[in-house]
């Protein structure tokens, strides 16, 4: 092994001694994570002071209200709807032949007080999505759809727009390393992802609660076992991944685009694209049939949709009670590692190289 | 260290110099060796050796397209040189960029912000960034840059409600406020009224007082003379001047004679030139030429203080100059005249070229004809 210095070991021997900096210059720690955090920090603080985070903050907590509320509305359908609308209906000829339960006489107490549990059953059935678990699915399918479209808009703006403005070369003329300011919008984003997950889940639920006092069904608290909590917690982390996977599809995109409208439209457009060829590889490996069929159907197995949708399945029958689904847990985070190790890996990889002109 | 706080009593004392001190130590600051930038077909800079020593207040002087910009960018890691090294601090920039950038304050073009937070709020993000502290630790530096850029009375301005000069100077501002070692500042008073202007060559001034570097891009060249005690000029991404503003002027100094009648000043030319010679090798150039007025004149490039014996020469040979006062020069003169006679030798090489082209297709013909 030869011993002659490098030509960096050679600079780094030769480096003139920096002179001191003003006392009134506090530097902070320099190595990798330090300067990492410090800069997941800034962006969190830039996020924090946009005008886009507060406009989709102020877009979002409407929509979670008015889902809750239109289910609150469905209850009170329920509730205000009579009883004898619960009463079976009059018999008639083909009622009789068929043998369908029907009233042939005036009701009686008996009929009308089976008709008064049936009409509580039907409140209770249709007020479920505003108590917990079934309330945690209400969030989640929100978090899923337009969640996923805010995750996507400032993964891309908060990349693209570094290029786009020209701040980009502010940054990189500061000292830290391109890998480190990337990996610190990585980073800042699944903080405010995870954070929004929990804030969005915390409120939607409070929300269905109160909701559900107005409906008046009391609160059975017998799901919550040490099982369900460990499951709803990985429930939680799925869902986190299914946004944050996406937000770094958009953040190699705007990457690669150099703007924030190659992100944003880029990654939405994978995200509906994947629901339409899905089926449509399926029903073609079906018509085709063999070795080639059978390629052509296993394509979507290797969707980031089919699989983040797996991982929240395989917890949901858990949380909610669903059914799992045919994918296992390993498959889809072999899967969901491999699209992350890429997306990340590309950004950083075209980031690096680039020149910034 | 010295602060580099520039308070209202600091201005008085700053004057602009006539004959700028260099602070260097004979310590390289910037050394590139074989510098090369080609995009594509386009070599923007060619084959650069630039050494700026520190201390050095450094021009960088060149038309636009020439280059300058590149340069700077590659010395900050921004864009890759095609060839050749950049070495700042004694380190290379393509192996410890982070540790350079460490010791650089730099605005690269119009410096650009974001745009929804305050002057303030841009600089805390820009000392995060730097490696600074976050936090309140460094609130003192921060009223400090920007009373020296005279921004504090608007650092809660939101950035897009800045005018061009506040731009500017905010840009400044974040450059030093890490009291960096070296200050790149490329075309800073872009944007600058005339009294924005004085301020920045008053802070440049005071800044390489305190034994900083800088390393300034202007098209400004009366700013560049004022303040530099060092300067290089790119032109289509070659160097081809390089030293003290002093040498470089002491070169570009000429004498002016105006003789009475026409026939008199192609005489002094004739005799000047057998002068030269024979022996007044001081000498480096004669030529006629028309002064404001319209009128001839002869040119003769040599130090102004041999202008009395230019004089007595003339007088010798029964020749009385009309007027005759020596010609400082300036770096606007020095950079015309560097900038022009580039451009015409790239013309002639690019004749040259052309001619040995036509006469190679020529040649070709020739020998097809008589294979024939």
């Amino acid at each position: 092994m030869s011993t002659s210095p490098n030509a960096k070991e050679l600079t780094e021997q030769t480096a003139l001694p920096a002179p001191r900096r003003s006392e009134t210059v506090v530097m902070g720690r320099a190595d990798f994570l330090s300067i990492i955090l410090r800069l997941i920090g800034v962006e969190l603080y830039k996020f924090r002071r946009r005008a886009m985070s507060k406009v989709i903050t102020a877009i979002a907590l409407p929509i979670l209200i008015l889902t809750f509320l239109v289910l609150t509305a469905f209850s009170f359908i329920y509730i205000y709807t009579p009883v004898e609308s619960y009463l079976p209906p009059k018999c008639t000829e083909t009622a009789i032949k068929e043998k369908q339960p029907c009233l042939d006489h005036l009701p009686t107490q008996d009929d009308l007080a089976h008709a008064a549990q049936s009409k509580s059953e039907a409140i209770q059935q249709g007020s479920t999505l505003l108590r917990l678990p079934a309330s945690l699915a209400v969030v989640s399918q929100l978090l899923q759809s337009v969640g996923l479209i805010f995750s996507v808009i400032i993964a891309g703006t908060i990349t693209g727009g570094e290029y786009g403005v020209g701040t980009i070369r502010l940054m990189f003329t500061r000292g830290p390393t391109r890998t480190q300011f990337l990996l610190s919008k990585v980073g800042a984003m699944l903080a405010a992802i995870g954070l929004s997950v929990v804030l969005w889940v915390i409120t939607g639920i409070l929300l269905g609660t109160v909701l559900n006092l107005f409906v008046g069904i009391a609160l059975n608290f017998t799901f919550l076992t040490g099982t369900w909590i460990v499951h709803t917690i990985l429930y939680l982390v799925a869902l986190v991944l299914d946004l944050f996977i996406y937000a770094m599809l958009a953040l190699c995109l705007s990457t690669l685009g150099r703007s924030s409208a190659a992100g944003v439209a880029g990654a939405l457009l994978w995200w509906i694209l994947e629901g339409i060829i899905g089926p449509l590889f399926v029903y073609t490996g079906t018509v085709i049939k063999g070795v080639w069929g059978d390629i052509l159907k296993a394509v979507p197995d290797y969707f980031i949709g089919v699989n983040t949708t797996t991982l929240l399945q395989n917890q949901d029958q858990y949380v909610v009670g669903g059914q799992p689904s045919f994918l296992s847990d390993l498959h889809a985070v072999l899967v969901l590692a491999v699209y992350l190790v890429v997306f990340i890996g590309l950004a950083c990889w075209v980031n690096q190289q680039r020149d910034i002109t | 260290m010295d602060s580099i706080l520039l308070t209202a009593a600091h201005k008085k004392e700053l004057v602009v110099k006539d004959d700028i001190p260099s602070q260097s130590d004979g310590t390289m600051v910037i050394n590139t060796n074989r510098l090369t930038k080609a995009f594509g077909h386009l070599i923007a800079v060619n084959d650069l050796h630039l050494q700026v020593m520190r201390g050095d207040v450094f021009g960088f002087l060149g038309p636009n397209g020439s280059g300058k910009t590149t340069t700077i960018r590659m010395l900050l890691g921004l864009i890759r040189p095609t060839a050749g090294r950049a070495i700042l601090f004694g380190m290379d920039n393509a192996y410890q960029l982070p540790a350079i950038l460490q010791r650089i304050g730099a605005i690269v073009e119009m410096p650009v912000f974001y745009s929804y937070l305050s002057g303030l709020d841009n600089l805390r993000v820009v000392a995060a960034a730097s490696g600074m502290m976050s936090g309140p630790s460094n609130n003192r530096r921060l009223e400090e840059v920007l009373d020296i850029v005279e921004l504090r009375a608007y650092e809660k301005l939101p950035f897009r409600k800045y005018s061009l000069g506040m731009k500017q100077r905010l840009g400044i501002a974040a450059a030093l406020l890490t009291d960096p070692e070296l200050v790149l500042l490329d075309e800073p008073t872009n944007g600058l009224d005339p009294a924005g202007m004085i301020e920045i060559r008053h802070l440049i001034t005071r800044l390489s007082s305190l034994g900083k570097t800088i390393f300034l891009s202007s098209h400004i060249l009366y700013e560049v003379q004022q303040v530099c005690n060092r300067v290089a000029i790119l032109q289509k991404g070659n160097l081809i001047k390089q030293g003290t503003v002093a040498e470089l002027l002491r070169d570009s100094e000429a004498i002016e004679v105006r003789m009475n009648r026409e026939d008199e000043s192609h005489y002094a030319l004739h005799i000047l030139q057998q002068a030269q010679v024979r022996g007044m090798d001081w000498v480096k150039q004669i030529q006629l030429s028309t002064n404001r007025r319209n009128q001839l004149i002869l040119v003769i490039s040599a130090p102004s203080h041999r202008s009395a014996e230019v004089n007595a020469f003339l007088a010798h040979n029964k020749l009385f100059a009309a007027e005759i006062h020596p010609r400082e020069g300036s770096l606007e003169e020095l950079f015309l005249e560097v900038t022009t006679s580039a451009s015409q030798e790239g013309r002639a090489g690019l004749q040259a070229l052309a001619n040995v082209a036509n006469e190679a297709t020529e040649q070709a013909h020739n020998a097809k004809r008589e294979a024939l």
